[in-house]
């Protein structure tokens, strides 16, 4: 099992922050959890079967200010489809990705487009999110090293820091990951290989949705861009659907929806 | 000092010695001829090096919205693209101006998806001198689009396939577009080869929500030299209020220092003719003043003052320098004229050598015009006449020292 280091990315894809039972304390300010056992809770925690979702997406920026809202199914971890339902202009749009692979459609030209290597890390339908994000992935058992750094007072919680393994190739030399006492993703922020701050995601907006206590809200920062951010939030949440066959198909991303 | 009798004597005492006189000759006119040559390629290398510099991509001026430079973002646009269009064509000194987008995109013939880059351009102002579809016969309108050879390559593509194009617009929103290539374009810009496709400008403007509006003005300047005055005048245009006008050699320092440095070449070379000026001259008029020593010394007993001696070593240098400098003058200037309407192929005198060099984005040809440069001229036979001074100094100065009794020893 492989546990997504972007907690975020989870979020994006639905198939993360789901927990089938409460999680219960796992340490408290008496003393810190076992990395281990959260790790391994963690694990639990974002395994999924399928689920169904609407989606809003704001996008901020100094001179644009978008709001996108999408329906977005996925099963396991390598599915995912999404379709913007508006606005208008880009209603129908649809992204699919299975496996390491991700296609557009576009149902204004009635072009499906495979995305490049060279593109992933391009933007994804004009958010803060590149093509990447839907795509990588990446474990963070397999590619950090995890431990606990210090108690959170204020969301009570614990702070995680994830170091990339020597030898290990991606975006992120280092995250640090703050995980409240529900054992819910409150912040994650992602460092580069140069060390720097790249990215800051804060959860929030903890609810019940899909019968399940998850944060419905997060925002995404990149830094040294001031005045964009982009947020994402759950409209509503349907978990253990069963979906037809063909819903993660191109025949079936090209039908009239 | 010099009177024209002491001219004369000076030129019949050069024929004494016909071949060493005929070889100095010859040494400092090659060196001259070889000068002019030099310079004149390299002046070609360096027009047709700035014309590619300054031509279809960079132009002689530019204007954009503030830090589009930067990260070119899709929405750092200039507003009222044709006013400022306009307003900048009244200008006496700019040659043509045209607006221009630049939107990276998504294209695929098929399934598979390429990073590409639309150029959205005014077409028939581009098709002027130095404008990016200078010589392209296919039309630009439309959803009829031009492609960069490589990418054509890449995509699989010919003239008359239909190309789906997916980008962002200005406003955020998703920019989709199917295209039909009316051709591929070889350009001397490499960007434009490998990623481009090149849209007619409304069409662009449509696609990415940018009504009026565009990325970059290229200006292109009557004379690049005329650049500085031509962006200080944009600058104030009310159009083109809040943009950043920027000159060639502020948007492209690195190329500015090429330029330079094929200039500064062109001095290295100069000091060959010094040397040779200075080693033909010193040398011939050495030997002669020491062949002479005897003959002088008489001439000293008869009463020639030394002043006369060395009025006539210096005016001998000086006719040796003054010749020799003028038949390679000539012999240069001709050899210049007749490479200037062949050219001269680089990579065929480097065997193996490309035809064309990739240097910052820009395809530079092998291909060069040798110019003749007129300072270059000047600079040469200066440098001649003033060696052949310096040259003669010593030689004159020993003449004009000699004891009469001793010399004639000699």
């Amino acid at each position: 099992m492989t546990l997504g280091t972007h907690t975020w990315r989870r979020f994006l894809l639905l198939g993360a922050l789901l927990s089938p039972t409460p999680a219960g304390p796992a340490g408290s300010a008496a003393g810190p959890p076992d990395v281990d056992r959260l790790l391994a809770h963690l694990d639990d925690l974002y395994r999924s079967t399928s689920s169904v979702a609407r989606i809003e997406i704001r996008v901020h920026s100094p001179r644009i200010e978008r709001t996108m809202r999408l329906r977005a199914w996925t099963r396991g971890e390598e599915e995912v489809l999404v379709v913007i339902e508006s606005p208008p202009r880009e209603a129908g749009t649809a992204t699919l990705r299975v496996g390491q692979n991700l296609w557009n459609y576009l149902p204004r030209i009635a072009r499906t487009i495979r995305i490049p290597p060279a593109m992933m890390l391009g933007s994804w339908m004009g958010t803060d999110f590149t093509n990447d994000d839907l795509v990588k992935e990446s474990s963070i058992r397999k590619d950090f090293d995890a431990r606990i750094t210090r108690r959170s007072e204020e969301p009570a919680g614990w702070w995680l820091e994830l170091v990339a393994k020597p030898g290990v190739v991606g975006r992120w030399a280092r995250i640090e990951l703050l995980v409240s006492d529900e054992l819910l993703p409150v912040e994650e922020r992602h460092f580069d290989r140069k060390g720097r701050l790249a990215r800051n995601m804060r959860f929030d907006e903890v609810k019940v949705l899909g019968g399940r206590r998850l944060p419905a809200h997060m925002v995404l920062i990149l830094e040294g861009e001031p005045g964009k951010r982009t947020e994402l939030r759950y409209l509503d949440v349907e978990f253990d659907v069963r979906l037809a066959d063909d819903t993660f198909s191109l025949s079936r991303l090209e039908q009239n929806r | 000092m010099v009177g024209t009798s002491t001219l004369r004597i000076a030129w019949r005492n050069l024929w004494r010695n016909r071949r060493r006189t005929t070889l100095a000759l010859a040494a400092i006119g090659l060196a001259q001829a070889l000068v002019l040559v030099y310079g004149g390629v390299f002046q070609g290398y360096g027009d047709w090096m700035l014309e590619s510099i300054t031509g279809p991509m960079i132009g002689h001026a530019q204007a954009h919205a503030p830090e589009w430079r930067r990260d070119r973002a899709m929405d750092r646009t200039l507003a009222h693209v044709s006013a400022a269009l306009a307003e900048l064509r009244r200008d006496p000194d700019v040659a043509a101006a045209h607006a221009r987008i630049y939107a990276p995109v998504l294209a695929a013939a098929g399934e598979q998806g390429y990073a590409a880059m639309v150029l959205g351009v005014d077409a028939a102002s581009e098709a002027g001198p130095a404008g990016l579809l200078r010589g392209v016969a296919e039309p630009l309108d439309g959803r009829r689009v031009l492609i960069g050879r490589s990418l054509a390559e890449m995509l699989g593509t010919r003239a008359g396939d239909t190309l789906a194009v997916v980008g962002q617009g200005a406003d955020g929103s998703l920019a989709n577009e199917l295209v039909v290539v009316a051709g591929l374009v070889q350009t001397p810009v490499d960007l434009v080869n490998r990623m481009g496709i090149v849209m007619a400008l409304p069409q662009a403007q449509e696609l990415f929500m940018m009504p009026d509006r565009a990325h970059e003005i290229l200006i292109r300047a009557r004379a690049p030299e005329r650049a500085p005055a031509v962006v200080e005048r944009a600058r104030g245009l009310a159009g083109l209020a809040g943009a950043e006008v920027l000159d060639w050699k502020t948007i492209a320092p690195q190329l500015v220092e090429l330029v330079d440095l094929v200039g500064a070449a062109w001095y290295f070379i100069l000091i060959l003719v010094f040397v040779a000026a200075a080693a033909g001259v010193a040398n011939t008029m050495l030997m002669a003043t020491y062949e002479r020593t005897h003959e002088l010394g008489m001439l000293l007993a008869l009463g020639t003052r030394p002043g006369r001696i060395v009025g006539m070593i210096v005016a001998e240098s000086l006719a040796l320098g003054v010749v020799g400098v003028l038949l390679g003058t000539a012999l240069g200037i001709a050899t210049v004229a007749i490479a200037h309407r062949t050219g001269v192929d680089l990579s065929a005198l480097a065997k193996g050598a490309p035809e064309e060099l990739s240097f910052a984005g820009l395809s530079v040809s092998m291909r060069i015009h040798p110019t003749l440069n007129v300072g270059h001229v000047v600079q040469g036979i200066v440098a001649v006449v003033l060696t052949s001074l310096v040259a003669s100094a010593w030689p004159a100065l020993r003449a004009g020292r000699l004891q009469p009794m001793e010399a004639m020893r000699e």
